[in-house]
């Protein structure tokens, strides 16, 4: 399919200001294709994890199937109720001590795309299992510029060891490309925005583009076989190493060649982000904004987002929250923590409706951006101030293209594996998954 | 050479631990009995708390197998942490003295009979304090681009370790910007090309070239560059073929019209995206081989001491002594030199920031209503007090008890103000003496206060674990799992302290924050953010206790005596432990035990002398040796 770009529509990004022209899906496929019926749009997929649990009676909703109640916590979510599913029952059973002690936040954190156990160590032999966002964006990602992105509010992390003798990579990490590679993530917006449209206006753009392409692939040329030479001198670990460098070499490649075959670029006239808000939810509605851009742009089909890691103990002085968030979470049936606890909840459910409001407004044929996706926003540990790693506080948005039937309540078994659901998306995006970390099979009755 | 100081270690080591009473002890008559007796109810007979059954032991040999757990449970037999109080069965005094001592000797002798291991270490990349110091004195510029880097995962409580450092497709993105980024600041084309208007140069560019440059001598000038420019960059010799790849870089990008900058900016950016400039490689003959140990070159060793003493790059001086192998003939003047240095700041600021904790700053933020006094400034302020006085101790090789037990600070008015001291004008730092103030060591200063509270008030649970854990190297058992963190909520009228012991009805939670707790109240006079208080919610603070070990106290300025005395061995351990990791880049083995040993040992011959900590740990077979892996 040939993807000439027809820019013609000016969105706003909200909370920036700033007039910003996109490419997006629709203009990407010329008027004809659309009116013939023949186009498809593609479905996206992405996962936004909440740390250190919920107040489960606050966050539960009543009744069952199409014919149930919103509750306290889920509230700001009401305008999409008929867009959306929430799930109750799943569990992820590996975010469980299973021997290991103490370390639920970092288990927690770990396991939620993964279905797998964090192997227990601070340095050496980190070990998990690829996630479900990696899996998806090995075959489904092909068809983008960017296979995936990461993203994360997190930008400055704890120094020294994270929880209970886990290593940090487990706790700041949602998507892992193997069992020992973690994808870092990207928190400043600004650095998000650069990485998807990279470099100046448009006219430079295009008088550039060839002949920079052409440099950067010296470079990649030279840089390969300065990696190559070293290949046959490395013991095991340092050529695993070595094998992270290659891989991310080629995939530079690829996506230069692929820049320069079929160009996207911003026109004239657009502004940034500026850099990283101070306020933490200003931060995360313009990480929501980035995901919503990228998708809209078809820049990735898949994203993944650490709203915080679990663990996080940030206070929320906006709220009247001036504890850190972890701490109360341990709130021992403190009826003042609890409360304050389900406002960050509360809270946190309308900095998704902020992303979810986004991605309804973005138009695509005779539907919206959120009717061709899939949100899953939800977290690993249940109830904060036990660490449970069941009944998980999970919500799924977006119709992915017709595929979901939306707006009810879905009762699941107890303790039916949460990398089920992803087993189903994955099925949604055709990359059929025998088997992702504790799986038992497809989700029954999603689909 | 090496080989021999290392065996003269080794016999010094064995000769120092002969003569064990426990040789004698044998584990099937004497230690098993007490494991079934004591253990088995909870770990043994089919029953696994924790994951842990100790049934699975029924040898010498089985337990020095299992040395990993085994030096666990030495600590916490030790500690009187198992059999965990509420359990009514507990060993006699003799009893634990015995299964504690047992496992020691057991242990030991494990380490000392298995061979000498200098252990292996993952290659580095540059870290992003690396990579911005090394661009600072690589390229001439300090702009800090590593700062938009993925935050790097850090392993044994350090960001440098070889494992967890890896390579993503976004990390290569951002060096490949990084790099284009640093190249079109430092090259820039010459205002003129006849000789006049090059006030416009970088200090890059004066560094490496003569302009005017004369347009048939373009290439002849690139390569001498890359000739001096390629060897710091690569921290060793290059090849005449590494070279002559670069120069074709520089035609291909300065055709089609583009200048001869252009060309040279083609080749730097590549060089700082190559691995040879992000890697610390260190090439073996055999790296599958798990016996094959050799000495690191010389190249080789200034990179480790140079990213050790300065996380960046080894200069010209160390270079040039590694091309003459001169190196470890002059390791100790040279680490004086560098210690000396300005760059040994960098460690300063890097090892202090993930000791002691003082990234954190960065992390926990004050809640501003209740700690309007905590500004940003405030907040370098403090960090920067801690990391002077590490430096203090540094460059004045002074007894590393000094960090705990130093009667001065570093402060300017603003702390000064902060700390209630008088008469200390202007915003330079300069040493005060605290002699008549109820502030001590590194343990008072308001970094370590802040780092170790809540946005909302004090946490004594956090202080107790940092002392426990970052100063003693003895951190208390983590809660078990579904047990949430001892936190409590203040009323009205009472102390955060009979507030904490009225809640701490939990056995299970007891019997570690009786351990925590009591060292946490000694801070109590001051508050979340190091100010010095009398009250606490209108009551009189009491900043007495006592520890497990049985030594009273009142306050910090006696909990730090306790430190440097009774405590003492604990806290020499435990930094060479800190600094080993931090010099090494990877954790610790149970063959770097006797390393560890012997060089606490050295330490304190030498009356814990700073340097000595230094040059112990770089003259270490880990330091100075390595060997192949076996492939998986």
């Amino acid at each position: 399919m040939s993807r000439q770009l027809q820019i013609g529509r000016r969105t706003f990004l909200k909370g920036l200001g700033t007039a910003i022209a996109l490419p997006s899906m629709e203009a990407m496929f010329s008027s004809k294709a659309l009116a013939s019926g023949s186009l498809k749009f593609p479905t996206r997929m992405a996962f936004i994890y909440i740390p250190n649990g919920v107040i489960q009676n606050q966050w539960n909703v009543k009744g069952s199937g199409q014919d149930y109640s919103f509750s306290q916590t889920l509230k700001p979510l009401s305008g999409f109720r008929e867009d959306m599913i929430v799930f109750s029952g799943l569990a992820h059973e590996r975010a469980e001590a299973n021997g290991d002690g103490a370390g639920d936040h970092a288990r927690a954190n770990a396991t939620f795309l993964t279905g797998c156990q964090a192997r227990k160590t601070s340095g050496a032999n980190i070990k998990l299992g690829i996630s479900v966002d990696q899996l998806a964006a090995r075959e489904y990602g092909k068809n983008t510029r960017f296979p995936s992105l990461e993203l994360s509010s997190d930008g400055a992390r704890l120094s020294g060891k994270c929880d209970s003798g886990y290593s940090c990579a487990y706790q700041f990490n949602l998507a892992w490309k193997n069992e020992t590679t973690p994808v870092p993530p990207e928190s400043n917006p600004k650095a998000v925005f650069d990485r998807l449209f990279a470099g100046g206006s448009k006219k430079e753009m295009i008088d550039g583009r060839q002949r920079r392409s052409i440099l950067k692939k010296s470079i990649l040329d030279f840089v390969l076989e300065d990696a190559k030479k070293l290949e046959g001198k490395l013991g095991y670990t340092d050529k695993r190493k070595l094998d992270e460098y290659l891989d991310s070499v080629r995939e530079i490649e690829k996506r230069v060649e692929s820049a320069s075959s079929s160009p996207v670029s911003l026109p004239d006239g657009f502004t940034a982000p500026s850099g990283k808000p101070r306020d933490f939810g200003d931060h995360v509605r313009l990480m929501g904004d980035m995901m919503a851009l990228a998708f809209q742009t078809d820049s990735t089909r898949i994203a993944t987002y650490l709203l915080a890691h679990d663990g996080d103990n940030r206070s929320y002085p906006g709220l009247g929250v001036r504890h850190g968030h972890h701490s109360i979470s341990h709130h021992r049936n403190d009826a003042k923590k609890i409360e304050a606890l389900a406002k960050i909840n509360h809270y946190h459910c309308s900095l998704f409706a902020h992303f979810l409001g986004r991605m309804k407004s973005i138009r695509e044929g005779d539907s919206t951006l959120l009717d061709h996706s899939m949100i899953v926003y939800g977290g690993a540990i249940g109830d904060g101030n036990r660490h449970t790693h069941h009944d998980l506080p999970v919500v799924l948005a977006g119709r992915a293209n017709g595929k979901l039937k939306t707006g009810r309540h879905m009762v699941c078994s107890r303790y039916t594996p949460m990398a089920n659901l992803f087993l189903s998306m994955l099925d949604i995006v055709d990359v059929p998954t025998a088997r992702l970390g504790d799986s038992t099979g497809l989700l029954k009755g999603l689909i | 050479m090496k080989i021999s100081l290392f065996i003269f270690n080794l016999t010094f080591y064995i000769f120092s631990v002969l003569g064990n009473d426990m040789d004698k002890v044998a584990f099937t008559e004497e230690i098993l009995p007490l494991l079934e007796r004591y253990c088995y109810h909870c770990h043994g007979n089919g029953e696994k708390k924790g994951g842990l059954a100790l049934d699975q032991y029924q040898t010498e040999r089985d337990v020095q197998k299992g040395y990993r757990l085994w030096e666990q449970l030495h600590k916490f037999v030790v500690a009187s942490e198992m059999p965990p109080e509420h359990i009514k069965k507990r060993p006699s005094k003799s009893e634990q003295d015995l299964l504690a001592r047992w496992t020691r000797n057991a242990l030991d002798k494990f380490y000392r009979a298995s061979p000498p291991d200098p252990g292996r270490v993952t290659v580095r990349r540059l870290n992003r304090t690396e990579y911005n110091n090394v661009v600072r004195d690589l390229m001439y510029v300090d702009f800090d681009p590593a700062n938009d880097f993925p935050a790097d995962d850090s392993g044994h409580g350090f960001d440098n370790i070889g494992d967890v450092l890896t390579v993503s497709p976004l990390l290569l993105e951002k060096y490949i910007n990084a790099a284009e980024k640093i190249a079109t600041k430092v090259i820039v084309k010459p205002e003129s090309e006849t000789g006049q208007g090059f006030d416009s140069l970088s200090n890059f560019q004066k560094e490496y070239f003569k302009y005017p440059i004369d347009r048939h001598l373009r290439r002849r000038a690139a390569e001498v560059f890359l000739k001096t420019f390629l060897r710091r960059a690569y921290r060793r010799e290059v090849t005449s073929l590494e070279i002559n790849r670069l120069l074709v870089l520089v035609k291909r990008g300065s055709d089609n019209g583009d200048s001869f900058e252009d060309g040279l900016r083609l080749a730097v950016t590549a060089v700082l995206v190559s691995p040879n400039f992000l890697f610390r490689w260190e090439l073996d003959g055999a790296p599958d081989n798990p016996k094959s140990i050799r000495q690191l070159n010389e190249y080789e060793l200034a990179s480790r001491l140079a990213f050790f003493l300065w996380r960046s790059m080894p200069d010209d001086r160390l270079l040039d002594f590694a091309k003459k192998g001169l190196l470890r003939k002059n390791i100790r003047s040279e680490i004086k030199r560098m210690i000396h240095d300005d760059r040994s700041y960098g460690m300063v600021r890097d090892f202090t920031g993930q000791w002691l904790g003082l990234r954190n700053l960065d992390v926990n933020k004050p809640d501003k209503k209740i700690f309007p006094l905590f500004t940003a400034n405030l907040k370098e302020d403090m960090r920067r007090e801690t990391e002077l006085l590490y430096a203090h101790v540094l460059k004045n090789n002074l007894n590393i008890k000094e960090l705990i037990s130093a009667d001065y600070s570093f402060i300017n008015d603003r702390l000064a103000a902060h700390y209630q001291i008088r008469n200390v004008d202007g915003a330079h730092f300069r040493l005060v003496s605290l002699n008549k103030v109820q502030r001590r060591g590194l343990l008072g200063h308001g970094s370590i206060l802040t780092v170790t509270s809540d946005p909302n008030r004090t946490s004594p649970v956090k202080r107790g674990k940092f002392v426990l854990d970052n100063i003693l190297g003895t951190p208390p058992l983590p809660p078990p799992p579904n047990v949430p963190e001892l936190e409590v909520e203040q009323r009205e009228g009472e102390t955060l302290r009979e507030q904490m012991i009225k809640h701490r009805t939990n056995v299970v939670c007891a019997s570690c924050h009786k351990k925590m707790d009591p060292i946490g109240f000694a801070f109590e006079n001051y508050d979340g953010i190091g100010r010095y208080r009398l009250t606490d919610n209108g009551e009189k603070i009491d900043t007495s206790g006592v520890l497990d070990t049985g030594e009273s106290f009142r306050g910090v300025n006696d909990l730090q005596s306790i430190i440097t005395s009774e405590k003492l061995d604990l806290y020499v351990e435990n930094l060479v432990r800190k600094m080993m990791v931090y010099a090494l880049g990877r954790g610790l083995e149970f063959y770097d035990e006797r390393v560890v040993g012997h060089i606490v040992k050295r330490l304190r011959a030498k009356g814990y002398q700073h340097d000595e900590l230094v040059v112990s740990i770089v003259q270490s077979l880990p330091f100075d040796m390595k060997r192949g892996e076996a492939s998986n």
